[in-house]
């Protein structure tokens, strides 16, 4: 790569607070029953290294944890992105990792909606078109190429968050 | 009380299941999937619908996902549409048991094939891709297919072609949020009419068994139904093309589905129509006609087009068919002899085998 498409991304700090829950000492995870939320999801896509820049998608500011919504009733998941710059040709790569991620960790009764924060790229419509589009991101993958530039970029997914907090059952009865 | 109730539950494919088709005279269904296969499967007992055996594993075929299967209208070949951009054309060995073998390979699409189709009297194949091109094709002897056209009018990807059940005319769905209608003068295939009015990508689409209404399924989690007016239609609709009907949409079915719609098959022999999608729910609907004052509480979307008076009913609603996981494919069963089943495919890599009861 010889031209960055953002040479000077801004640098946030990461949080050093992992998780808000408090775990208890004997808590069993086989047993918990813990209802999958925003912090999880966040946990799972805070690490994961922005395309260009030795970075995480935190510490650009790409992924925060109040945008991420979450209904473990409704096994619905809702991320939005903030691309560094409006004409990021990254963004459709960076919400592409971030699927792929989910994807892999998720239990599969998630749908999960991916899209880049209102006004913040300039072709919102077309790369929100295809990162929800079932059957191009089916492809997509199927290019080893391509497969190998998103697990690079998820190499690091797991340096961040307690990865541990994902109890991948069934919903909960009710 | 209509009920659609599960025959049968197919496991075997590794994979989700993309696409599922009924062979056009017997009970038996190709399927295909991620795992790069097909798969046969059919029916043990004609007296016990509720068993299936899978007779044939259709691999090495394809190095990327099958999307799509079709079987010719006189169900001696298949055709394979997959992620590798190639179309491949199957026949099976001597009797019925036999293996299937690939006896030619379409190559023309610049990446993934998408859909295939073949019109009703087995002489052309249909093809269409990410490369936003539709290709027709003429079957010629010997497994000779020759490329009569490449159609590139769409704006973005075609998702699937079907054929008119009686006509050599083409329907395509695109990503690019409309349906187009393709006709030939003399093997010169034009575009005759763009369908507009969906929001987003219409994934499918199938011809009523008249093939002078169609309906659309869309990312926009709505269903539409389209009529065919001809010149000098007695409603008065216009017809701007010298000799070439319009189509206009007559209903919109939305506040159904809440996620994409991925299938949608119009039954040739009851009318019925089936729908499913990433909301993992089967609906099924029928288009009667109005009966004037008469109040419905089923009736989900009335006709808004002068002259076509019908009211669309939901019949059925049947969530999680497939657990917790997208449908991909419905189909109806294709002639009297079983046109109460519907065959679907789904995310979770199952083919299911339904019975619908109207009362």
């Amino acid at each position: 790569m010889t031209t960055l498409i953002n040479q000077n991304p801004i640098i946030y700090e990461a949080s050093a607070n992992n998780s808000t829950r408090e775990w208890r000492e004997d808590e069993d995870l086989e047993d918990s029953v813990d209802l999958i939320d925003a912090q999880e999801i966040f946990d799972l896509i805070r690490s994961i290294s922005d395309p260009e820049h030795p970075l995480s998608l935190e510490q650009l500011n790409v992924t925060q944890r109040d945008h991420i919504q979450v209904s473990d009733e409704n096994n619905s998941v809702l991320v939005e992105f903030t691309p560094t710059i409006p004409h990021c040709s990254m963004a459709t790569l960076i919400g592409l990792c971030i699927r792929v991620r989910l994807l892999r960790c998720l239990p599969a009764r998630f749908k999960v909606d991916i899209s880049v924060r209102k006004g913040t790229h300039q072709s919102e419509h077309a790369v929100n078109k295809q990162l929800n589009d079932k059957e191009r991101v089916a492809a997509a993958l199927e290019n080893s190429h391509l497969l190998e530039v998103v697990n690079q970029c998820l190499a690091t997914a797991t340096s961040g968050g307690v990865v541990a907090n994902i109890v991948k059952g069934p919903a909960i009865a009710n | 009380m209509p009920r659609l109730e599960q025959l049968a539950e197919l496991t075997g494919h590794e994979d989700r299941v993309w696409c599922a088709q009924w062979h056009p005279t017997k009970p038996i269904l190709a399927t295909c999937s991620g795992d790069k296969t097909v798969r046969i499967w059919q029916s043990t007992n004609p007296q016990d619908p509720t068993k299936w055996q899978c007779t044939n594993v259709l691999e090495g075929g394809h190095k990327r996902t099958i999307r799509s299967v079709a079987w010719s209208p006189d169900g001696r070949q298949l055709a394979t549409g997959s992620f590798d951009a190639t179309t491949g054309i199957w026949e099976r060995d001597e009797d019925e048991n036999g293996d299937f073998e690939c006896v030619a390979t379409l190559e023309g699409h610049e990446n993934e094939t998408k859909s295939i189709a073949w019109s009703k009297s087995g002489a052309l194949l249909a093809t269409c891709s990410r490369d936003k091109s539709v290709w027709i094709w003429e079957v010629e002897e010997d497994n000779d297919f020759e490329c009569l056209s490449v159609l590139q009018e769409h704006t973005q990807d075609v998702k699937m072609v079907a054929w008119h059940p009686n006509e050599e005319l083409l329907a395509s769905a695109s990503y690019d949020d409309t349906i187009k209608i393709w006709r030939d003068d003399d093997d010169d295939w034009y575009c005759a009419d763009t369908l507009h009015g969906h929001d987003s990508t219409v994934w499918a689409i199938d011809f009523d068994p008249s093939g002078e209404r169609l309906v659309s399924a869309s990312a926009d989690q709505t269903l539409k139904i389209w009529r065919r007016y001809h010149p000098g239609n007695p409603e008065g609709i216009i017809t701007p093309r010298r000799g070439e009907p319009v189509w206009k949409c007559v209903a919109t079915v939305a506040g159904q589905h809440d996620r994409c719609i991925y299938s949608v098959s119009w039954s040739k022999v009851h009318g019925v129509v089936a729908s499913a999608g990433a909301d993992n729910t089967i609906r099924l609907f029928e288009a009667t006609p109005s009966t004037a004052g008469a109040a419905s509480s089923d009736v989900i979307a009335s006709t808004n087009e002068p002259g076509t008076l019908f009211d669309v009913h939901l019949l059925i609603s049947v969530q999680s068919a497939h657990g917790t996981n997208d449908i991909n494919s419905v189909a109806w069963y294709p002639n009297e002899e079983h046109g109460d089943w519907l065959a679907s495919g789904g995310d979770d890599g199952s083919v299911r085998i339904w019975r619908f009861l109207k009362d």
